[in-house]
């Protein structure tokens, strides 16, 4: 008797324990309303531009942050800056270098509570094959199940080697570039 | 020299501003037709130069014109065939209207292409247009097409000036040469 007891607790111990690791929902990233997007600037004139195509894996729960997490693929040949020339020019060889590098992929590690909405990520984005450590802000708002998910990320081009040659001079083309994405989740 | 314009002579600020536009506007030229066939570094560096000089000329020309609106210039030397006289006036009625309409159409077709113009990195200019890239085509070809008729109508403009200077022996262009006033009279 005092075997099966144990045991009983043993296997409610399991299952809340279990039901907390799997409590961070899965979402489905509605693709029509998300956008991944960036800011670069040249000759001090900010442009914009998307990835037209991305995949992102997102668990998340604001009361399961150890159990949260983004993996984020991207498609690097579906820049869009509307010009396709300047997207043939970041998709060359000194530049994105799609033929060798195709996609390009941010993990997360830890995410942080910063109050209300809002919150941080720890994660390593790889571009290029190079891997950085890139923070993230983002705010989480759910309404009626479904839930947007709004953020950004500020890099370095050069720290990925997003410029070789003659593109390392930052004077022509600036080397910050803002990431953002809205990303609208549904269960 | 004077700062405003006389009866006889363009002033200092209107020379200025007349001379100051004809380097400007060459320099466009040469750089315009440098960037073709450069890599697309060095064409981003190029072209964000020519419409820095671009946005500054449209600044000039707004500056010049409000000038000359409370500053009369020299009358025409007397007795010039009527046709000529129309033809001055014609030649520098186009030339103000080019120095704006050539800067504009460069901005809009910057904004058609999604490459917003910057002054020098110091300000980004509103795009009154969003990207397209018909609407670009036509902008780029009414921008040269513009910037030829303003390199022609200068050049005419030039003609007429040395043809005063060394075959009707008039002061039509020394007045707008910052020469002193005694040699002037010489």
């Amino acid at each position: 008797m005092r075997i099966h007891q144990q045991l009983r607790y043993l296997l409610i111990l399991v299952l809340v324990c279990g039901s907390v690791a799997l409590a961070a929902t899965k979402w489905n990233v509605q693709p029509q309303e998300s956008k991944l997007t960036f800011v670069g600037s040249q000759q001090g004139a900010q442009f914009t531009g998307a990835f037209d195509r991305f995949t992102a894996d997102i668990k998340f729960d604001p009361q399961d942050l150890p159990g949260s997490r983004f993996d984020v693929k991207i498609d690097m040949a579906s820049v869009n800056s509307r010009d396709s020339e300047r997207d043939d020019t970041i998709k060359s060889d000194d530049l994105f270098a799609v033929k060798q590098y195709p996609s390009a992929r941010y993990v997360t590690d830890r995410f942080t509570a910063k109050g209300g909405n809002k919150f941080a990520a720890t994660g390593k984005l790889t571009i290029r094959n190079v891997t950085r450590d890139v923070p993230l802000e983002f705010t989480f708002e759910s309404k009626g199940g479904s839930a947007w998910l709004k953020g950004g990320a500020q890099l370095k081009r050069l720290d990925f080697g997003v410029g070789q040659g003659d593109w390392k001079d930052t004077e022509q083309v600036g080397n910050d570039v803002q990431v953002n994405f809205v990303l609208l989740l549904k269960p | 020299m004077q700062l405003k314009n006389t009866l006889t002579r363009y002033g200092a600020l209107a020379q200025l501003f007349h001379w100051v536009i004809v380097v400007l506007i060459i320099t466009q030229f040469v750089l315009a037709l440098r960037a073709e066939g450069l890599s697309p570094i060095k064409k981003i560096g190029v072209l964000g130069t020519h419409k820095s000089i671009g946005i500054t000329i449209l600044v000039l020309a707004v500056l010049r014109l409000a000038w000359r609106l409370f500053n009369p210039v020299p009358p025409q030397p007397r007795g010039i065939p009527r046709w000529q006289e129309l033809g001055a006036h014609v030649s520098h009625f186009l030339l103000y209207a080019l120095l704006f309409i050539t800067p504009v159409l460069g901005w809009l077709m910057s904004s058609a292409r999604a490459f917003s113009v910057s002054w020098f990195g110091l300000v980004t200019l509103p795009d009154f247009i969003e990207p397209n890239k018909a609407a670009f085509e036509r902008l780029r070809d009414l921008h040269e097409f513009m910037a030829w008729t303003l390199a022609t109508i200068a050049l005419i403009h030039l003609a007429a000036a040395l043809k005063h200077h060394f075959f009707d022996r008039d002061d039509v262009l020394r007045r707008m040469l910052p020469v002193w006033e005694r040699d002037a009279q010489s």
